[in-house]
């Protein structure tokens, strides 16, 4: 038993002994190392170390938590008490508890040693090579990071899952500059085992460089019509990501507001939209092994069109009286198309290509706005000139919907697997 | 508060900050009646600053005592050798800081979990019970304070603590066609629990209000798109102020390339308009986000950014304010213990005006009056979006209907060369936090101002 481990139990003794009837501890120890570039230097090296603790006790079916960084048993011992403390004055809620699947598994990943020099050769190499070959590029700031940490959880009904993992991480965020015109931010970022490759051939990183060198001019969007929108691989992940929160997540499930409620095994989009939630896949190293206490699986989303699964905690299911999900949703997977993205570009009659999507957090129906950054105009099928000032509008579900092809090349940030995604019907608008 | 000091610490070697910050937090939600949270969280730590050459190695540890702290400065002094040992020489050491001594006074935060839940049962049984026409509720509570000591290898000492309490409250409603329609409102403001909660009746007017709006906002229309001429609330003003303008006048955006960097001195916005961002007090009020000494150990002093349409200066760091030779501002400000300061906005402003609302409504045909936000984005061209979450039509001088979200956008300094009407009154919000690499509670504010802005809508 390491340390972490003997941490957890001992925290779960301590509640026991102030009144607990169950409990449940996560407890963690890691560290961060951190190469920083900002204000036109490489100026930082950062090494953060830290522990943490989190503590759920349950007292019948009353719930109380309680987190802090410390592993001092005075500390501890407080914390217990305040979680129990915090339990007993809580609501009776039948559907707390602690996961029922009793586990005891341990999971390994990654290096749990920063290799820094190779980390600061990559990001120097990073920057002679942006010199090279994107000279307009500026960087407002970039990291690479390497985190490690040993961490386990840990229940008074016998289960113990542990995780030691280390894993390297790379983001820049830059424009373009020429005179005294600007480019928007752009920016991508990757998860890595090993720093064993350019950081500029991560993800798509060239693709976003390449399209900042071209949008340091951009040209004001003019008038309002209903065109259609190819969103690049990231922008369609964060598409996603509101879609899981707007109607397939806890909140809105438990309150009965996600107009998916009562969508399970129905249509709910495109038939070509194969969507997944896939932590334990080996493609992507940012994935994770444990869901809410439960070791994770892959789940299907979307399948055809149709939707499979919502993301349920194990609380959200037993509130709604539905199945508790295999994933905790994100880690995106979906399927690729059989056109390429040349190929889908040159369809578009009037129509933008996305690459980020500034908006407002859509509403509980799904509709949304905003602005569309790092975009290009296209016209009868070609790409005419980076725009500013567009805005698009339209509704999360009826976008699903309205999916008309999916690009046959898709990009592996680490931490899911995209393709670009053509959607019709649209408005965008300018001044 | 913290036990022990760090005043006395003499133990530097370089050019050294050592900072012990304890952040604080509780959390409570209720949905519909449920308590879905129930958590206290502490996060404490210390960390060391060293720079070396124009390098820095920072470290950072959960433990406080004096071996940790001696370990975290060697190990500080060692990632700025690291730097330094493989990296050429990136300027030279930094002036010396100002010696400055600041105490801030600690506010025990008291109340047990147990009365908020209970405040927050009665603030839920208030609407549930008035309101059963809602089809969702959500009641929360959540607290942040963050208790700072610093001590510089300069002679500086500060000791700050800033703690901030807000109630929220997130109401649905189902329009006819069956879909959710929500407004979310926000309670509180600077200071611990007890300073700004004392009775749950004293909110209920205010949760009326709410619900009026949500009800308005579910019989609402949908924006029409386009380039309108409209009023902005004072909660937009200081979203503007902060997000469209304060960031790209961060002097670490500028070195980068921000759209304001060539603009300094010149014409940016419209003579009626001045935006600072203040340091700690505005007309002998003490404002949401107080900082004295910044996180460098920088007295902080206010930025005036821009003053009556001309771009006057940026918000800095040491390093920034020695590259531009500008007096340094003390905007380096980090949120955890782990974290490395940020040249990052305090409290953000739009200054007042003389206008009355009343007639600034009175002279638009055709426009709206946007009154909420949810989020806001701004990037380094100036080109900024704001979500609008609360907002009514203008027409023919007049309210009319309420609309549903959207958002709105244009570029900074093209929307602050149309404002031509700011209202005489100032509102401060400090909900706000700021999200730069690190989150930051941020304080922001303004009066209400007519100009032309990009809607979003159908």
């Amino acid at each position: 038993m390491n340390r972490v481990e003997q941490i957890a139990r001992q925290c779960l003794e301590y509640m026991l002994a102030e009144g607990a009837t169950d409990g449940a501890c996560n407890a963690s120890s890691g560290a961060k190392t951190e190469f920083y570039y900002e204000s036109g230097e490489l100026g930082l090296l950062r090494t953060v170390n830290n522990v943490s603790v989190s503590l759920k006790a349950l007292v019948g079916t009353k719930k109380g938590t309680e987190s802090l960084n410390s592993f001092s048993p005075e500390d501890l011992k407080r914390a217990a008490k305040e979680a129990v403390e915090a339990a007993k004055i809580s609501k009776e809620d039948p559907a707390e508890g602690l996961p029922e699947e009793i586990s005891v598994k341990r999971f390994e990943f990654g290096s749990l040693v920063p290799d820094r020099e190779t980390m600061l050769l990559r990001l120097r190499e990073f920057f002679d090579q942006l010199k090279a070959e994107y000279p307009s590029i500026s960087v407002d700031t970039a990291s690479i990071d390497h985190s490690a940490s040993e961490s386990v959880y840990c229940t008074t009904n016998g289960i113990c899952l542990s995780v030691s993992k280390g894993l390297y991480s790379f983001s820049p965020m830059f424009m373009a500059r020429e005179g005294e015109k600007t480019s928007s931010f752009n920016y991508y970022g990757a998860v890595f085992v090993a720093p064993d490759m350019p950081m500029l051939d991560l993800a798509d990183g060239r693709r976003a460089l390449e399209d900042s060198v071209r949008q340091v001019d951009p040209v004001p969007m003019e008038g309002k019509f209903t065109g259609e929108v190819i969103f690049t691989p990231g922008c369609f992940g964060s598409l996603l990501g509101s879609v899981e929160g707007n109607f397939l997540s806890d909140g809105v499930l438990i309150d009965g507001t996600s107009i998916w409620k009562d969508k399970l095994n129905a249509p709910v989009a495109a038939p070509c939209l194969r969507w997944s939630s896939r932590p334990r896949s080996e493609e992507i190293p940012g994935g994770y092994f444990m869901a809410g206490g439960y070791e994770a699986q892959n789940m299907e989303l979307i399948t055809d069109g149709v939707l499979k699964n919502f993301v349920l905690s194990r609380y959200g299911a037993k509130k709604t009286g539905r199945e508790r999900s295999a994933s905790a949703g994100g880690c995106y997977f979906v399927d690729g198309g059989d056109r390429s993205l040349q190929e889908m570009i040159s369809t578009v009659k009037h129509g933008l290509l996305v690459a980020r999507f500034s908006g407002g957090e859509p509403s509980g129906d799904g509709t949304m706005s905003g602005v569309a950054k790092n975009s290009f105009e296209i016209r009868d099928g070609k790409i005419v000139h980076a725009v500013s000032e567009a805005m698009i509008s339209g509704n999360l579900a009826e976008m699903l919907k309205d999916i008309t092809e999916i690009s046959s090349e898709r990009v592996n940030d680490g931490t899911s697997v995209l393709p670009w995604v053509k959607i019709k019907n649209i408005v965008i608008s300018g001044q | 508060m913290f036990q022990g000091s760090l005043e006395s610490f003499s133990s530097f070697f370089a050019d050294t900050e050592l900072r012990r910050q304890c952040n604080r937090t509780r959390r409570i939600g209720l949905m519909n009646g449920d308590v879905i949270s129930n958590a206290t969280s502490e996060a404490s730590g210390i960390n060391a600053r060293v720079f070396r050459a124009g390098r820095c190695g920072f470290a950072s540890s959960p433990e406080t005592d004096i071996s940790a702290v001696e370990r975290i400065l060697k190990q500080a002094s060692d990632n700025a050798a690291f730097l330094a040992d493989r990296l050429p020489d990136a300027g030279g050491n930094l002036a010396p800081r100002a010696p400055v001594t600041h105490r801030g006074i600690w506010v025990p935060d008291r109340v047990p979990q147990r009365e908020i839940l209970e405040f927050l049962q009665q603030i839920d049984d208030y609407i549930a019970t008035r309101y059963p026409q809602l089809a969702a509720r959500y009641v929360g509570c959540s607290c942040l304070s963050l208790e700072k000591e610093l001590r510089t290898n300069d002679g500086v000492y500060s000791y700050s603590f800033m703690p901030r309490s807000n109630i929220s409250v997130s109401l649905t409603a189902m329009t006819k066609e069956g879909t959710p329609v929500d407004r979310y409102e926000i309670f509180g403001g600077a200071g611990v629990y007890a300073e700004n909660f004392s009775d749950p009746a004293l909110l209920y007017p205010r949760i009326d209000a709410v619900v009026e709006e949500l009800m308005q906002k579910r019989d609402g229309v949908f924006a029409d798109a386009g380039r309108k001429t409209c009023i902005i609330a004072p909660e937009l003003a200081g979203m503007l102020a902060h997000e469209a303008v304060g960031h790209t006048a961060e002097a670490d955006f500028v070195i980068s390339g921000s759209v304001a960097g060539p603009y300094r001195g010149k014409e940016v916005a419209s003579s009626i308009v001045t935006l600072t961002d203040f340091a700690n007090t505005y007309n002998g009020q003490t404002l949401p986000t107080p900082i004295y000494v910044d996180d460098e150990g920088v007295e902080a002093k206010d930025a005036v950014l821009i003053d009556h349409g001309i771009l006057t200066g940026w918000m800095h760091n040491r390093s920034s304010a020695d590259r531009y030779g500008d007096p340094r501002t003390g905007n380096a400000l980090a949120f955890g213990f782990a974290d490395e300061p940020l040249i990052r906005m305090r409290n953000t402003a739009i200054l007042p005006g003389t206008d009355r609302l009343e007639d600034m409504i009175a002279s638009i045909d055709d426009g709206y009056y946007f009154t909420a936000t949810g989020n806001g984005q701004a990037d380094a061209t100036g080109e900024f979006m704001f979500g609008i979450t609360m907002g009514y039509e203008i027409k023919n001088g007049k309210l009319g209907q309420a609309i549903r979200d959207t958002t709105v956008s244009g570029v900074a300094f093209d929307l602050l060369k149309t404002v031509d009407m700011i209202s005489d009154q100032m509102v401060w919000l400090n909900a706000g936090m700021c999200g730069k690499k690190q989150p930051f509670p941020v304080g922001m504010g303004g009066p209400h101002i007519r100009c032309k802005i990009n809607v979003g809508g159908k």
